[in-house]
């Protein structure tokens, strides 16, 4: 068997806030690895630490203990190969889905053709054929996280974090979402850490499910997902993997 | 069925949208009408206004009709707006941005504020006259200070997620503020220049009021000193057209600028 080659270590972090009235622990101890091209999903009820734990691995939030290591080095601040697509969307309201698509190669000084031509071929990736000049607004929930996915798409990174990019949507385009996203994923094979916590899109998508706790999150188990994709979401081996998720997830309150 | 309810609906906003606008200005001039017969002395009827209007071209007060009174005062306002949006503006970001900034201009800042503009006004004539300086100076005062303070404030408001999208995705400081940061706190900024037209227009008046020869607040101050409440009633009906136009043009100007406000 080849040995398997790790992107990003995530070694004991631990992040506490510390207010006026005293301090909380939103993560502790969390250690796992991202292996290079897999798909990884981290699963946790609620809404302890997720998002907190995937700013500190993009290099957004400076993490109270413990190291992430990008390619063996430790990572300080941001790294240009790593992307995101946001829980909040968070496009620029004044740009057009082009130029929100853009972000990161305007930001680099591409040159404005190269640019267009980068954007457009993840735009039309998405399903976005058209809408190249319209405002976020003017667009549905579905649509403003496509332009959100071509955006960390257009980047080029060579990990892309994406966090809870479904939650907003409905059940029917969070289907076909995620189809598109694994259509996608397969032809370019990125490594992937992707937030949810929703059992089913876990077990759809992820190579590796890494199991959170309730707060502070912790690491409660990490489960390999041997089934080829696309998955067959009533198989036996896939509906037993749910049950034993499912029993040893904590109950959001 | 539906038809009819949507027909009755579409009545009603009718009535919303012209009907009652133009009720309430019949019931302004119903009443000026009422008050200029029942006090001939303190009030001028709409046709007397109406014919000094006319002599304000065939005999102009200081050799200047009412067209060169309007652009004398919006003159002033004019030349204060460009330095204050310049200014103001700056100085809003770099308050709204640079935590040093806000400790040290934006303290200045919240202790001149709420200095009313017409405050200023013994105090910028005593050091600097009575010429055009000490009233463009005013209305630059007036105007300055709520471009600094929506301009600081939406600077400020920003989501700290878009800054994150900038970090992400590769910007350095400057392309964050450029681009990111100084266009989504746009609608606000506007929003003080908005503020800022309003209130230069009425500091340039009471400025005018008190010492100049030409401008529409310098008619208002002729008009009064010389019981000429017909041309009291001309300075201050184009006053009120010409602020109405300044704040429609502005509407316009806002929906080009940022297409993206609906």
């Amino acid at each position: 068997m080849d040995k398997v080659s790790n992107k990003m270590e995530i070694r004991q972090i631990s992040k506490t806030f510390f207010a006026s009235k005293g301090y909380f622990v939103a993560i502790e101890d969390v250690s796992f690895d991202v292996r290079d091209g897999e798909f990884l999903v981290i699963l946790g009820p609620g809404h302890c630490g997720k998002t907190v734990l995937l700013n500190i691995v993009a290099g957004l939030d400076k993490q109270t203990g413990g190291r992430v290591l990008y390619d063996g080095t430790p990572m300080d601040g941001v790294n240009n190969q790593i992307s995101m697509v946001f829980q909040k969307l968070a496009l620029m309201s004044f740009k057009t889905v082009m130029q929100n698509v853009e972000l990161g190669l305007t930001f680099r000084g591409t040159p404005k053709n190269e640019r267009r031509k980068i954007s457009q071929k993840y735009l039309d990736l998405v399903g976005l054929t058209g809408f190249e000049k319209s405002y976020p607004y003017q667009l549905s929930g579905g649509m403003k996280q496509r332009v959100g996915i071509a955006r960390a798409y257009a980047n080029d990174p060579k990990v892309l974090v994406m966090d809870e990019p479904f939650g907003q949507l409905d059940a029917q385009t969070r289907y076909a979402m995620q189809e598109e996203l694994l259509k996608t994923w397969e032809k370019d094979k990125r490594t992937v850490i992707f937030v949810t916590n929703n059992i089913e899109e876990a077990l759809y998508l992820g190579d590796r499910i890494v199991l959170l706790s309730e707060c502070p999150a912790k690491v409660k188990a990490i489960y390999p997902v041997d089934l080829p994709k696309p998955r067959d979401m009533t198989g036996k081996i896939f509906l037993d993997l749910r049950a034993e998720i499912s029993s040893n997830t904590d109950l959001a309150i | 069925m539906m038809n009819l309810e949507e027909k009755k609906k579409s009545g009603l906003e009718l009535f919303l949208y012209w009907g009652l606008p133009i009720l309430a200005i019949l019931l302004v001039v119903g009443g000026w009408l009422w008050f200029a017969i029942s006090n001939p002395r303190l009030m001028p009827n709409p046709l007397q206004v109406y014919e000094r209007l006319i002599r304000t071209f065939t005999r102009p007060v200081a050799k200047v009709n009412l067209f060169g009174h309007a652009f004398a005062s919006l003159g002033r306002v004019l030349m204060a707006l460009v330095f204050a949006w310049v200014i103001g503006i700056v100085l809003g970001i770099l308050i709204g941005w640079s935590r040093v900034c806000k400790a040290v201009i934006g303290t200045i800042f919240e202790i001149i504020r709420p200095i009313p503009p017409i405050a200023w006004i013994p105090i910028v004539i005593m050091w600097f006259g009575i010429e055009e300086f000490p009233k463009v100076l005013l209305v630059f005062i007036g105007t300055f200070v709520p471009l600094v303070i929506n301009t600081a404030a939406g600077i400020g408001l920003v989501d700290k997620i878009n800054i994150d999208v900038g970090k992400i995705f590769g910007g350095n400081r400057f392309q964050i503020l450029a681009q990111i940061v100084i266009p989504t706190a746009l609608p606000s900024i506007f929003a003080g220049i908005r503020t800022s037209v309003s209130s230069g227009w009425t500091t340039v008046l009471a400025a005018e009021m008190i010492a100049a020869q030409h401008g529409l607040g310098a008619l208002v101050t002729r008009g009064w000193q010389g019981s000429d409440m017909a041309l009291v009633m001309v300075a201050v009906i184009t006053i009120a057209i010409i602020g109405a136009f300044l704040a429609f043009s502005l509407n316009k100007l806002e929906k080009w600028v940022c297409p993206w406000t609906k």
